[in-house]
């Protein structure tokens, strides 16, 4: 019942979170910041507006990437498979890159080509995430998961750990927002959206947040307090690091990803699998 | 029964010999569109009737099968001579001496030649449904400026008819025989256009296979000596005392037939023939043998290291071929290396060998087939209707060949999303894996599909950005008007992957697993309700196959039909010009590992056989 709470007002939870967060970042740089409910009255703000747009297949596909982001989370949190949740993910990438690159612009382009790298450094490890709660819980399926009675979190540290570095690159945050690089490419893949279009594509990454935070609940088991106070490390995690490091080249995200945190993954996976 | 599947074999080649000689376009049209429901017919009569079908044959059949072994030796030896190519020549002198030996060794027995299971009636029904309309498809291609039709079509139809032998034999040196035959019509038809350029990779296809060949007779060999029998069926009987090194060969002629890395050149090569050659090369013939060879002994090899070394050499592969894929730029050229690449994936899974294993390989075969097919049938298209080669050609595509465009889109997806069938494969194959992870190959397996998986989609989406880029909205989409055999045959492929893949949990709980129980005589624990297929404990949900479906659907076809109304503007480019041609990343960067991925293909190779077949 609460999944399917959570799927259908994702939107509206994730932009809550989206307005923590700015304040949370804004703390952190000592700024006050804005209002929690700030996402929101852009979102009206920006549902008002006359829509500007280049052609519609590329409006089309800030729609596409929005739904898809939405059916996703739905997959996750009331399918019964993790693996089937991480390949649905790709769905969304893809109504991403094709918008972002059915554009004649540089900036777009460049954006759509690096969100394919982004692709790369994360999508393994989430499938190693996935296999190695498998190997823990005995099941890929969500409600076993977190009726687990025992502490992931323990069992697969380094796959943890391995998961919050790779999260920047999915939740775009520095040192790994390359594909929307504000100052060098200024935005990627979403600034030829405009008006209620790129509002699709702004909640599709609000929604984001709540499928991101969801794999990360899950290592608490059914320890909910330990999922709930992972999440919120994560969270102020992520931030911190998003406002203390300069962005990386994408090279070295892809590296980092294939030769630092995918074998940690798989180390952490061995160990599982001899401990059992 | 037994009749069915001598019709199957002998239908092609008569059919092939009527075209051959009367060169009448009519009867050529004619005969290519009969064969799809004679075959279909067949195919289907044969999967749904009493199997296994032993047919045994006379001594007669034996010599003659020793005579013709002799005679396409020989004329390899002419080929190599003529050209003179010395790997050609001196690989058919080796074969003539291993072959002298091998039958002057070879005990008589009474085991049927032929023998006709589940899986060979599988490959039947893929030979029947992708290979026949490639044909059909070929009979318009040729029409296109290319010269000797007939007889080219003439070639694919008994070819056809070869790769049904090929499948049903159960002696291994019947079998080596058509090994060879196949090769044989490879060579045929990659030079086919007699170039210079078509001689020399039809040369290469040529040793490149023979080296298969050799294997197997090495194979052969080993088993006579060792165990006396060379029988598929024997082997199967008899797993506990198999020569293992016999069965290292017989997967290292798997694995070059199936163009696997460092062998993979014969298969980039077959670019320069007519398009219909690639077709049907990668879908429904030729390398579909190397995973039907892998399936044959995969009860034998599971769990031996082996099987554990096949999955490493595949499995990288796999990933490798993908990655060396993102540097090309030619699209025939693309679409091979996702072949490898997707063989790779196939063989592995065929390596596993637990019965959902297994049923991943074969749902990965049927729909791979369809799916290359399909997609190098566009490629041809493209090349004759709209002389586009290369992916920096496809700019704009969207517009100027909006339908083949939108086939080609729909053939990408069926690569690698949800909820299709390479997909499914993948995804069997992760939770089947992680029920035994105590092999470090295992693990291996894990890494290999998920990272293959991730390389292939960025390779599709990469292709696919390209062709979607556009200044201004699609207002002008010229339907240019293709002839009515490439529509029909592609929206054959179309319609048959769009409801294959909404019935996806039926297919596979009703058509292939029965294949896979057949195979290995265990119960799967596979099964569908309501179209959602459900896998141990997992289910993939039908609202989920419907949603991705309905997500992709749109994400493919909408954009001809919707048109927003709004203000129209042209992209933010900070004040610069804007630029004329936009490409996209060539991946120079990786192309300096290439020689690295190669040296590393070779060496596992080596420990494959060497290591596997346990000859240290």
């Amino acid at each position: 019942m609460i999944n399917l709470l959570i799927t259908i007002f994702a939107p509206v939870l994730g932009g809550f979170v989206f307005g923590i967060e700015r304040i949370i970042k804004a703390r952190m740089q000592s700024r006050i910041g804005p209002p929690v409910l700030q996402p929101f009255y852009d979102f009206f703000k920006l549902m008002d507006k006359r829509a500007y747009i280049i052609h519609s297949l590329h409006a089309l596909m800030g729609i596409m990437y929005f739904i898809a982001e939405w059916f996703t989370l739905a997959v996750l949190l009331l399918g019964n498979d993790l693996l089937i949740a991480v390949f649905f993910h790709v769905i969304a990438v893809l109504a991403l890159v094709i918008g972002a690159s059915s554009v004649r612009s540089p900036y777009s382009v460049l954006g759509g080509l690096r969100e394919l790298m982004h692709m790369i450094s994360y999508e393994p490890l989430m499938v190693l995430m996935a296999v190695s709660f498998y190997l823990i819980t005995g099941s890929f399926d969500i409600k076993t998961i977190l009726s687990f009675n025992g502490y992931p979190i323990f069992q697969m540290p380094l796959v943890f750990f391995a998961f919050l570095l790779v999260i920047p690159m999915m939740l775009q945050k520095s040192p790994f927002d390359i594909a929307e690089a504000h100052q060098e490419i200024i935005g990627g893949p979403e600034i030829e959206y405009s008006g209620p279009f790129y509002e699709a594509v702004y909640t599709g990454k609000w929604i984001e947040y709540i499928y991101v935070f969801t794999f990360v609940f899950l290592f608490g088991g059914n320890h909910y307090w330990l999922g709930i106070l992972l999440v919120i490390f994560t969270f102020i995690f992520v931030n911190l690091l998003d406002n203390s490091t300069a962005r990386l080249d994408y090279r070295k995200m892809v590296k980092f990803s294939w030769f630092v945190l995918i074998p940690l993954a798989v180390l952490n996976i061995i160990l599982i699998a001899m401990w059992r | 029964m037994a009749s069915f599947v001598i019709l199957n074999i002998l239908i092609p080649w008569i059919f092939a010999l009527c075209v051959y000689f009367f060169k009448k376009d009519i009867i050529t049209n004619f005969l290519s569109f009969l064969l799809l429901p004679i075959l279909a017919f067949l195919s289907f009569k044969i999967f749904y009737g009493n199997l296994p079908i032993y047919i045994h044959t006379s001594k007669f059949f034996d010599i003659l099968m020793d005579i013709y072994d002799f005679g396409l030796l020989f004329f390899f030896l002419y080929v190599g001579i003529k050209h003179k190519n010395a790997y050609v020549t001196s690989l058919a002198l080796l074969q003539i001496t291993l072959l002298i030996i091998v039958l002057s060794i070879l005990p008589s027995s009474s085991t049927a030649n032929i023998y006709v299971d589940k899986l060979a009636s599988f490959i039947y029904i893929i030979v029947a449904l992708v290979g026949t309309p490639i044909i059909i498809y070929a009979t318009k291609y040729m029409d296109y400026n290319e010269k000797n039709k007939h007889k080219f079509v003439a070639i694919l139809l008994w070819f056809l008819g070869v790769m049904n032998f090929a499948v049903s034999v159960n002696n291994i040196e019947w079998f080596f025989a058509l090994f060879e035959t196949t090769t044989l019509a490879s060579y045929a038809l990659i030079s086919f256009r007699k170039d210079k350029e078509a001689v020399n990779n039809g040369l290469l296809a040529l040793w490149m296979n023979q080296i298969g060949g050799v294997a197997i007779l090495i194979a052969l060999m080993l088993m006579v000596k060792q165990n006396g029998y060379y029988y598929f069926t024997d082997i199967l009987n008899h797993p506990k005392n198999v020569a293992i090194a016999a069965l290292g060969f017989l997967s290292l002629s798997a694995l070059v037939k199936g163009a696997q890395m460092p062998f993979q050149n014969w298969l980039l090569g077959a670019m320069v023939a007519p398009t219909p050659v690639s077709a049907i090369l990668h879908s429904a013939t030729m390398v579909k043998i190397a995973p039907y060879l892998i399936l044959r002994i995969a009860p034998v090899i599971h769990n031996t290291l082996l099987a554990k070394l096949l999955i490493i050499t595949t499995g990288f592969v796999f990933v490798s071929a993908a990655v060396i894929a993102l540097t090309q730029d030619n699209f025939k050229r693309i679409l091979a290396y996702s072949t490898i690449s997707l063989l790779g994936l196939m063989m592995l899974t065929a390596a596993v060998g637990t019965p959902i294993a297994i049923t991943a390989s074969l749902i990965l075969i049927l729909f791979h087939a369809f799916a290359k097919g399909f997609l190098f049938i566009e490629a041809g298209i493209l090349e004759k209707a709209f002389h586009v080669k290369y992916i920096t050609q496809m700019k704009r595509l969207i517009e100027k060949a909006p339908l083949t465009m939108m086939f080609i889109f729909f053939g990408f997806l069926n690569m690698t999303f949800v909820p299709f069938g390479a997909f499914v494969g993948k995804w069997m194959m992760i939770e089947e894996a992680s029920n035994f992870l105590t092999h470090g190959s295992y693990i291996l397996l894990i890494v290999f599909v998920g990272a293959g998986s991730a390389f292939l989609s960025i390779l599709y989406m990469k292709v696919l950005g390209i062709s979607v880029r556009k200044a201004h909205g699609i207002e002008n989409i010229k339907f240019i008007h293709l002839p009515k055999t490439f529509n029909f045959i592609s929206f054959w492929y179309y319609l048959f992957l769009l409801s294959m893949a909404i019935f996806i949990a039926p297919l596979i709980s009703n058509f292939i697993v029965s294949i896979a129980k057949h195979l290995t005589n265990y119960h799967i624990n596979i099964y569908s309700s309501n179209l959602s297929l459900t896998i141990n404990n997992s289910t993939l949900y039908f609202w989920q196959i419907l949603g991705a479906l309905i997500i992709l659907t749109l994400i493919h076809i909408l954009p001809y039909f919707v048109k927003f109304k709004a203000d129209f503007v042209q992209p933010y480019n900070c004040g610069e010009n804007h630029p004329k041609y936009l490409g996209t990343w060539d991946f120079e960067c990786i192309k300096k590992y290439e020689p690295f991925l190669m040296a590393f293909s070779i060496a596992l190779f080596i420990i494959t056989v060497v290591l596997g077949g346990g000859l240290l």
